[in-house]
């Protein structure tokens, strides 16, 4: 055994040992679950505010998300750009605001807020903010008639309910009556609805004694880059909490402010553009349980991404899997043998399927090399220089996607839109490439190298994706160090690849 | 498979990743592999060590140098026209003379000044190199090979490969154009891979595209018969390839000039694998061989030579070498 063998292998397993330790005293000692198995949902919350400048004072205020012993909202930040910021909580009714402000704001801004949270549902008890439950009857505040006419309502109300749970769902259930009488018309605030009934529900129950409130927020269904906003009705009778969710109960929705008050109040800010962006992200419950300074072990607190912003966090889950995809172009080449375009190109292209999912990215890979190569057989003949043609092959590249995009968007395919960021420039030298192998050898060899690196690409996307993988390389990141371990020992590896098995068997028959 | 992966271990068959690892890495310092990368500096230390080559005619770096172009193409018996820094046979254009105002290229087909003007370009843009990165277009005397390969060849130049180790023959093979190859030597391009003795220079045995053969499928000419001539200077010149270079595991290519004979065509610090397929032999014995050997024995190239005579005639090729003694004799 020579000396750099003997020091790659020492260096290898200590990498190793490194990595499977951490590794296995956060999964033994810990507690942390290795399969993605048992998780619950992440949701990334995110209030995105544009506005124009107007160059005169700005301000605005925007309900943010209140955590509570019953909800958990973690990771807070805030995205202020030259924006001064000041937070406040209402102590009566525990709602948060941001309060961003900028004295000569010009042109185009952007606000930002993000915060992950687990979300409530239906069945969780309501946050003991909820007010008293026996608190004073609070009269009905409006003219003359409108009360009189409160007092009849609620009365008729009162007798025919037996207990003050089932006069509130009573109440409720006369109010939303989509036959709706005339006397709810009258009471009705002037609001919006459903939230002027939700309100007149509130004032309702409230003057019965019942402690209620309007809740605004989101239902947390599926990832959206535009939530709606959703209004519902929470309160406490007869010691029971009950929600009422007009127009149907969410699995899990996400509570942001209580109250009648608009999400947002700005001054002096024109054309803006409000959005509530929502991304759910499966993780271990156990991690969401320890929460940033539940556990601060040496192994926890170092070799996760737990104490990251969002932002940086979701880039660290692509991230961290790519060298998977890598240790697999190794393993392809070094022990197999396949023949690629370029070292690294089959990764960079697995990790371009990333967004077009495998079978389309498959197709449009297809499509354009085919095109680009057309083109670059065409060019070859006015005898441009290299660097020139390179240059015209990406422009035509982009066309094309452009094309495609445009055509399959008008025959109703969405496969046109999720190219966005197909790598064109990897395109590029793997047509150059490519040409020059169809040159020099065959198109025969120039396509088998091409099949060969969109194998090795598609292999290396299905590693990468896969969500068992995903899950161990994002949560337990000390794996890279046995990544790189395997990837020495792979680096002295001398024996034959299973190509040359093949290609000197003459040699054993012998 | 797992048999043949065992069989082929056992008879000493290496790969590229052990002769990466091994052999590659190892024994050619990156610094001294620049030296051979690059085809211009080679032949420069090889004349310095009074080792013949092809002529250099003249290189093109710039695009001042192209105005030189007329002048340096300007030649009866054509020219090649190389990457300095080219791998594989990528790149090699070679002209054989001039035709109606162009050229006439090796596969016979006309082209113009233009045309090799835009070769040069892409060149001199890095379209070859090893790296990419840009790269210097040399032009050759065009080697006007021995007759005796005649009958064996398809239009282009044959040339001896010889693999040494610290200096000493290991390995040899006659690399044949074919009309798949289109006129180049180079196996994984279609050439033909004769399998040569090293003590005597006569054909083992032969292979195109990883399997044997017997007769150069061009010309049907018999492979088995082949005698390399001048085989001692021959071998004498790989061996003193090693002393301008300085790479413990080189591949040397020579060519045989009609007038000058044995001719050093340019060196090759990763040389390839298909040797072993043209001698039907596993080429890691012999290294081990010369590994042992190398010491003690191998202080100058002729000691160097007559050591890879004694190491290398085993029970098999002992045979051949026969053969081919009472070829030459009659």
């Amino acid at each position: 055994m020579t000396n750099s063998m003997r020091q790659a292998s020492i260096l290898a397993f200590l990498l190793i040992a490194l990595g499977m330790g951490v590794f296995v005293t956060k999964a033994v000692r810990h507690g942390f679950p290795l399969t993605p198995g048992v998780t619950t949902t992440v949701w990334d919350f995110e209030i995105y505010l544009e506005f124009a400048g107007q160059n005169r004072a700005t301000r605005l205020e925007v309900f943010i998300p209140t955590s509570d012993a019953e909800r958990n909202v973690s990771g807070e930040q805030f995205y202020n750009g030259p924006f001064g910021l000041s937070l406040t909580r209402d102590d009566d009714t525990r709602n948060r605001r941001a309060i961003w402000t900028y004295r000569y704001p010009e042109g185009r801004k952007v606000l930002r807020y993000t915060a992950q949270t687990i979300g409530e549902t239906p069945d969780d008890p309501i946050p003991s903010s909820l007010g008293r439950a026996d608190r004073d009857a609070r009269p009905f505040e409006g003219d003359m008639v409108r009360q009189q006419a409160f007092i009849v309502w609620t009365s008729t109300l009162r007798r025919r309910s037996a207990d003050p749970l089932s006069q509130a769902a009573l109440t409720i259930q006369e109010i939303f009556n989509p036959e709706g009488s005339d006397e709810i018309e009258v009471l009705l605030p002037d609001l919006p609805r459903p939230l002027a009934q939700l309100e007149l529900a509130r004032i309702t129950l409230e003057s019965q004694g019942v402690a209620a409130r309007v809740v605004n927020g989101v239902f947390l269904s599926e990832g959206r880059r535009r939530a709606d906003l959703r209004s519902w009705l929470e309160y406490r009778a007869g010691g029971e909490d009950v929600r009422y969710f007009p127009g149907g109960e969410p699995a899990r929705f996400f509570t942001l402010w209580y109250g009648t008050d608009d999400f947002v109040d700005s001054r002096g800010a024109s054309e803006l553009d409000v959005q509530i962006a929502l991304q759910g992200n499966r993780s271990s419950a156990e991690q969401v349980a320890l929460g940033p300074n539940g556990d601060d072990s040496f192994a926890v607190r170092y070799f996760g991404f737990d104490g990251l912003p969002l932002t940086t966090q979701l880039v660290y889950k692509v991230l961290v899997t790519i060298p998977v995809g890598i240790v697999l172009l190794v393993f392809l080449r070094q022990f197999i043998g396949i023949q690629t375009l370029g070292t690294f190109m089959p990764v960079l292209i697995g990790i371009a399927f990333r967004e077009t999912a495998l079978l389309n990215g498959l197709l449009l890979f297809t499509i354009l090399i085919a095109i680009g190569l057309a083109a670059r057989m065409y060019l070859e003949r006015l005898q441009l220089l290299l660097v020139p043609r390179l240059a015209v092959v990406l422009i035509f590249i982009v066309i094309a996607m452009a094309g495609i995009t445009i055509l399959m968007t008008g025959a109703n395919q969405a496969i046109g839109l999720s190219i966005s960021l197909f790598p064109m420039v990897i395109l590029t030298m793997t047509i150059e490439r490519m040409s020059i192998v169809w040159e020099e050898y065959s198109a025969g060899e120039a396509v088998r190298q091409a099949v060969g690196s969109l194998m090795v690409a598609s292999l290396a996307y299905l590693a990468m994706t896969h969500p068992q993988v995903e899950y161990l390389m994002y949560n337990f990141p000390e794996l890279l160090f046995v990544l790189m371990g395997i990837c020495l020992l792979m680096g002295r590896y001398t024996g034959l690849r299973l190509t040359e098995i093949w290609r000197f068997r003459e040699l054993a028959r012998r | 498979m797992l048999k043949t992966f065992l069989e082929l271990k056992r008879r000493g068959v290496i790969g590229i990743n052990e002769r990466n690892v091994r052999y590659v890495n190892a024994n050619n310092p990156r610094r001294l592999v620049r030296l051979v990368d690059d085809k211009v500096e080679t032949k420069r230390l090889a004349q310095q060590a009074g080792i013949p080559t092809p002529d250099l005619i003249g290189s093109i770096a710039n695009a001042r140098d192209m105005r030189e172009l007329d002048t340096l193409t300007y030649r009866e018996d054509g020219f090649v026209i190389k990457p300095a820094q080219g791998a594989q046979g990528n790149g090699i254009m070679v002209v054989t003379g001039q035709l109606k105002g162009g050229f006439r290229l090796a596969n016979g087909r006309r082209i113009t000044k233009d045309e090799i003007k835009f070769h040069i370009n892409n060149v001199l843009s890095g379209m070859y190199s090893l790296g990419g990165q840009p790269d210097v277009a040399m032009l050759e005397y065009r080697v006007k090979f021995d007759p005796v390969f005649e009958t064996v060849s398809f239009k282009g130049v044959p040339d001896i490969r010889i693999v040494t180790f610290k200096g000493i023959p290991v390995m040899a093979m006659l690399r044949l154009p074919t009309a798949e190859s289109d006129g180049k030597a180079n196996l994984h391009k279609g050439g033909v891979g004769v399998g040569l003795d090293i003590a005597t220079g006569a054909a083992r045995s032969a292979m195109q595209h990883d399997s044997s053969i017997d007769a150069h499928p061009d010309t049907a000419a018999p492979l088995r018969d082949i005698q390399v001539p001048d085989w001692d200077d021959i071998l004498l010149m790989a061996a003193r390839a090693y002393d301008v270079a300085g790479l413990g595991y080189l591949g040397v290519d020579i060519v045989l000039d009609e007038q000058r004979g044995p001719l050093l065509l340019e060196l090759n610090a990763r040389p390839g694998l298909s040797i072993q397929i043209a001698n039907q032999l596993g080429v890691k014995d012999r290294l081990n061989a010369a590994t042992h050997a190398a010491d003690e024995k191998a202080r100058d190239a002729p000691a160097r030579v007559a050591l890879a005579k004694s190491l290398y005639t085993d029970a098999d090729s002992a045979d051949i070498a026969d053969e081919a003694a009472v070829k030459q004799a009659s």
